[in-house]
């Protein structure tokens, strides 16, 4: 059963104590703010029906509650479709009992039409689930089920409420908390708030009226299972189980969410008064208010449940003091608001807010102004203290106030919870004079060069110095009441062309701060960097309204030359912008061709080639050259043109050669033309022999 | 027998959709996200940041950070794409997982998130020294900025810090501007100068520096001004990405929710710019956006089709190659004027920037150089916030045959004039010494 109620994890406490500083941290102020516009805007958000309709009936009614407490106009659609699973639920008599539970609970927020015969049967189905119940839950949703039907019908009664209260409360442990069933072994304080919801709802089913000593023997238990209350240093309280295997483990929320309804409601159904101390219902009330505003629906809801039934209930209704600003400037004359409230921010009864004392954060000193009442104003419903205290200065402060109820009966109704301590800046506007930069000779310490700085203006120093000279920066601050005042950022920062930056913190003496710089002692700090160093001036503080950060001017510096082992200045971060980028284009340069001579001058010289040749033909013609030789046989005249046609066919071999043929070609060709060459020349030039021998013999 | 066919198939069932799902070349978003919380309650203070990552499709699975059962990854297989550390406070991880293995995680091409806080455990300092950036050495150190905090009626200490300082980049902070300051509230960390991977996302102002607002300043701050990095981000060699911050309120739902006004500034904003920044970047580090990859790449010569195996000297080439960028669920053309060809043997010989056809193809065409040898085809594109692409193909250059040079040059007409005369010379002349009388 325990699994039904279940969150999706367990949580650890050593986390939560983690997250509650963690949220501590968000808030800085150890005060809790009450319920705020920022929950209903956060409820709207995480409670949207997914078209129309939410997951489950629980998380319809835990939808509904949270609106409704907060006051958020329902959406109509959201109602209809409540309405519609709510008789859907109601009317089906196989829906489980914890359906049925949340049906009933969110049918009493949207007050839905259910007729009698419907009512009938769910009275019936729920006696019997009564009456068959074995464990916890099952008597938390059967009786919790014939509660709610009473609730909007009327006439309901438990027959054996005597037995019944005391099957449940056999589920009691010694330590004030519960188990789930009496074969559970593990107890718990979320049973326990469950158990006690479940036994108010008997003592209001009840009749005949139980008997009184039956239901004070609760009490007890009730002060027992707040001694095992944790804490956290800001004063919040809650319950958590340590269980830390188990998987029906609830966080501390939950645990807590669920102790505080069990209270609120058995403290209502109980004619004695329960006996816990008004300040755990405060802490429990921190608890749920540090938790700012929640990411989860039913965080939310746990939150905002628990904190409505702290809003009305008979214990002690607490009242909580919160501040719409602690920052406040003295240099403005603002006035000191606070607020009271209860939980979910409606008004507090009449009360007086008193300002107790003031205190220097982080000494111990006395009060710095006289115990005061704060006025109240009408038109914002706010206590306020219209000028602050005269011996009020810049700085932080703690301010100590006090709630006191006018009507003495209210004191047992509500819980304001003492004095209530609450860190306030107070800022102002600092007054800078005697500004002055100056250069100083090193021996004698006598002013070289001296200029005056306008620090809430423009200032463009330009000094000049060497390694054997000081630099002396030196201002007053004074607060709006004429102190001295020491912010905690008092910067000077030198800054090289080569962006190295040295950071000097300015240090005080008395009214005045000073900074001198040696820069003979600095100078290997310096890097050897001689040239220009921009200065640059930050003085803050959190109370300062007018921090500045301004731009000196810049000093000239000459410094010695490094020597061989000197440090070199650390690299500078490379602006990422300039890192990327597209590179410069690369062309190839291509090798230049070679030179020649112009066309023309080939074409001329090619002809000038030919004219030996010409010359040779214009000679021979002179010489009265002829073929009279030619053989005349037919035999002989065949071999002397076949000698010439071979003759022109290796000098064409040798143009075709030229042309296109390859060496291997043409030297084939050239083999066989050469041996007919030679054949066919042997027979010619022997018949020409031949015939010049018979020439000359003859 | 049969029941244990069941389970087989059931756990199959079961797995199928992590297995397909998983990261991919083709499909580089994340899916399985681990979230390692100091507790549980960060989930709910949180919630609309880690609803944001779910609603774009992430399986965000939630683990105590000293859970002594979680392990990223099993029988050698990652079981994560992304893990996201918002555990500023432990000392020590739980299971198998420490610095080395998250180290590995990231070597691995995996990202990460990062957030530490004021009073951040040694070892999640350890991560981010892995990561590349110092914070602050001083355990309780906060940045400070008196000058440019938020306003706010309940912070006195200047603390809370609006930035506006955003690096310039639209790939990484999304094209919309972002017009609300960023709320942050935590410890500042530097960025080594030697370290061109890191980036500094959100910068401090120049008057803000890092110290205990509690104490007194007795010596200069270590950390001061812009050079103080609130958000930075890291790009690894293997594009494995990576957020570090050192606040982890500024994702939280009371800073989402918060409004922001800067002091000295009259302009109120109803919402702080840390949801809009933090799920930007978070789409950044997700790899749902600035991951290019580049197919088909093509090269031949003008007027043919087909890649040769190598070019001779002087040939006319063209080179086309496409690049996409992933949008998350598709990919999408890459549109820039900055990616370069480089023609590339020991020095680039070539360096044309590409012609786009704003659809993703990229191409140029260039004159091969008269050097020979092997060459590479080199496209290094690297750009701010994207993936570098980083392509190279081999192609040898060869130099011109015997027979591919210049033939009948009209310089050399002479000398074929003065053979050839000769030639016909001793054709006439054969003639002319034998038959003549």
């Amino acid at each position: 059963m325990p699994t039904n109620l279940n969150f999706e994890m367990a949580r650890s406490l050593v986390g939560f104590t983690v997250l509650l500083l963690f949220l501590s941290i968000c808030e800085s102020a150890s005060f809790f703010q009450p319920i705020s516009d920022s929950h209903r805007s956060a409820a709207v958000e995480l409670f949207s029906p997914d078209h129309g309709s939410f997951k489950s009936l629980e998380e319809t009614y835990e939808a509904l509650r949270t609106f409704d407490v907060l006051g958020i106009e329902k959406k109509p659609d959201v109602t209809a479709t409540a309405c519609r699973l709510v008789s859907e639920t109601v009317g089906s008599s196989s829906s489980t009992l914890k359906d049925l539970f949340y049906a009933l609970k969110a049918n009493s927020i949207v007050k839905c039409k259910i007729n009698d015969k419907a009512y009938q049967g769910i009275i019936t189905r729920l006696n019997a689930a009564v009456d068959g119940a074995s464990s916890l839950p099952d008597f938390y949703y059967s009786v919790g089920g014939l509660l709610l039907v009473k609730g909007s019908k009327g006439d309901v009664h438990l027959a054996d409420a005597d037995g019944i209260f005391r099957s449940v409360k056999a589920f009691r442990q010694s330590d004030g908390r519960w188990r789930f069933s009496s074969n559970s072994p593990e107890s718990s304080a979320f049973a326990a708030g469950i158990a006690l919801e479940t036994l108010a709802g008997v003592v209001s089913l009840a009749s005949p009226e139980l008997d009184q000593s039956l239901i004070s023997t609760l009490n007890s238990d009730i002060s027992k299972l707040f001694d095992s209350i944790e804490k956290y240093d800001d004063g919040a309280l809650y319950f958590d189980d340590k269980l830390v295997d188990g998987h029906d483990h609830q966080g501390p929320l939950a645990t807590t969410s669920s102790v505080v309804r069990g209270l609120t409601v058995f403290a209502a159904v109980t004619d004695e008064r329960l006996n816990i101390p008004s300040n755990k219902i405060l802490g429990l009330a921190n608890f749920f208010l540090g938790i700012g505003v929640p990411g989860d629906a039913k965080d939310l809801f746990n939150q905002i449940d628990s904190l409505a039934c702290l809003e009305s209930n008979r214990v002690s209704i607490p009242l909580i003091l919160s501040l719409p600003s602690t920052v406040l400037s003295v240099t403005k004359e603002d006035s000191l608001q606070v607020n009271v409230n209860t939980v979910l921010g409606s008004n507090a009864p009449p009360l007086t807010v008193k300002l107790v004392g003031v205190f220097t954060s982080g000494s111990k000193a006395a009060s710095l102004v006289e115990s005061q009442e704060l006025v109240f104003d009408d038109g914002t419903g706010m206590y306020n203290l219209n000028n602050l205290p005269k011996s009020i200065d810049v700085g932080s402060y703690t301010f100590v106030f006090e709630i006191v109820l006018h009507e003495p009966e209210h004191e047992k109704i509500y819980v304001t919870g003492g004095q209530k301590k609450v860190p306030i800046f107070a800022s102002g506007l600092i007054k800078i004079e005697n500004a002055e930069i100056a250069v100083l000779d090193s021996d004698l310490g006598s002013i070289e060069t001296q200029k005056k700085l306008d620090l809430a203006g423009q200032n463009a120093v330009s000094l000049s110095a060497n390694h054997l000279q000081k630099l002396r920066v030196s201002f007053k601050l004074t607060t709006p009441h004429g102190l001295a005042f020491k912010p905690h950022q008092a910067l000077l920062k030198l800054r090289h062309e080569s962006k190295v930056e040295h950071i000097f913190v300015v240090g005080n003496s008395g009214k005045q701060f000073e900074m001198v710089l040696n820069f003979l002692g600095l100078v290997e700090k310096f890097f050897y960097l001689s040239g220009r160093y921009d200065i640059e001036l930050a003085v803050g503080d959190a109370v300062m309204e007018n921090s500045l950060l301004r731009a000196i001017g810049h000093i000239e510096l000459d410094l010695p030359e490094p020597p061989e082992k000197a440090t070199r200045p650390p690299p500078q971060p490379v602006d990422p912008y300039s890192r990327y980028g597209p590179k410069a284009e690369i062309t190839h340069i291509f090798r230049a061709p070679e030179k020649r001579p112009p066309k023309e001058l080939s074409l001329a010289f090619l002809g000038l080639t030919f004219l030996p040749l010409l010359g040779f033909l214009i000679g021979l013609l002179r010489l009265g050259v002829n073929l009279k030789n030619f053989p005349s046989n037919t035999v002989p005249a065949t071999f002397a043109t076949l000698f010439h046609v071979s003759i022109g066919a290796v000098l064409s071999l040798y143009v075709l050669f030229w042309l296109k043929l390859d060496l291997f070609q043409t030297l084939k060709l050239l083999g066989f033309l050469g041996v007919i060459l030679v054949l066919v020349g042997h027979r010619v030039l022997s018949h020409l022999a031949a015939t010049s021998a018979k020439l000359k013999s003859a | 027998m049969g029941k244990l066919w069941l389970i087989c198939i059931a756990s199959i069932s079961i797995l199928l959709p992590f297995l397909c799902n998983a990261f991919s070349p083709e499909t580089p978003t994340d899916r399985r996200v681990l979230v390692l919380l100091d507790d549980f309650a960060i989930m709910s203070s949180h919630s609309l940041y880690f609803n944001a990552l779910k609603s774009r499709g992430f399986d965000l699975e939630f683990k105590l950070a000293d859970d002594p059962k979680i392990a990223l990854q099993r029988y050698g297989q990652y079981l994560y794409d992304a893990l996201i550390l918002f555990c500023p406070s432990v000392e020590r991880f739980g299971g198998s997982i420490d610095v080395a293995a998250i180290v590995n995680f990231v070597d691995s091409g995996h990202d990460l998130i990062v957030a530490a806080d004021v009073n951040a455990s040694d070892l999640i300092r350890e991560v981010g020294t892995e990561c590349g950036v110092d914070f602050d050495e001083d355990p309780s150190a906060m940045v400070i900025d008196h000058i440019g905090y938020a306003v706010s009626g309940t912070e006195g200490d200047h603390t809370l810090i609006a930035s506006d300082d955003f690096i310039k980049s639209d790939v990484i902070l999304g094209g919309k501007k972002i017009e609300a300051p960023i709320l942050f509230r935590g410890i500042g960390h530097a960025v080594s100068p030697a370290n061109s991977l890191v980036l500094k996302v959100l910068s401090a102002s120049p008057s803000a520096y890092s110290a205990n607002p509690k104490s007194k300043l007795s010596t200069p701050p270590p950390l001061t001004g812009s050079a103080i990095s609130l958000v930075s981000i890291v790009q690894a060699r293997n594009n494995a990405r990576l957020l570090i911050t050192g606040s982890l309120s500024m994702f939280s739902n009371r800073f989402f929710r918060s409004g922001v006004q800067k002091a000295r500034s009259q302009t109120k904003h109803e919402k702080s710019g840390n949801e809009q920044f933090l799920t930007e970047i978070s789409k950044w580090i997700f790899h749902e956006r600035g991951h290019l990859k580049a197919v088909n790449v093509k090269h031949h010569r003008v007027g043919e089709t087909d890649e040769p195996a190598l070019y001779r000297i002087n040939d006319e080439l063209e080179y086309a190659v496409e690049i996409y960028e992933w949008s998350g669920t598709s990919w999408e053309p890459y549109v820039a004027n900055d990616v370069q060809l480089q023609f590339y043997m020991m020095s680039p010989y070539v360096l044309k920037t590409l012609s786009s056809d704003k659809k993703g193809l990229y191409s140029t065409s260039f004159k091969v150089p008269d050097v020979y040898g092997v060459f590479q085809f080199k496209v290094e594109h690297q750009k701010l916030g994207y993936t570098s692409l980083s392509l190279s193909k081999q192609i040898p250059v060869r130099p011109y045959r015997h027979n591919e040079y210049e033939r009948f040059i009209p310089a050399a007409y002479p000398y074929y004039g003065a053979a050839f005369s000769m030639m016909a010379g001793f054709f006439i002349f054969s003639f002319a010494h034998l038959y003549s009388k």
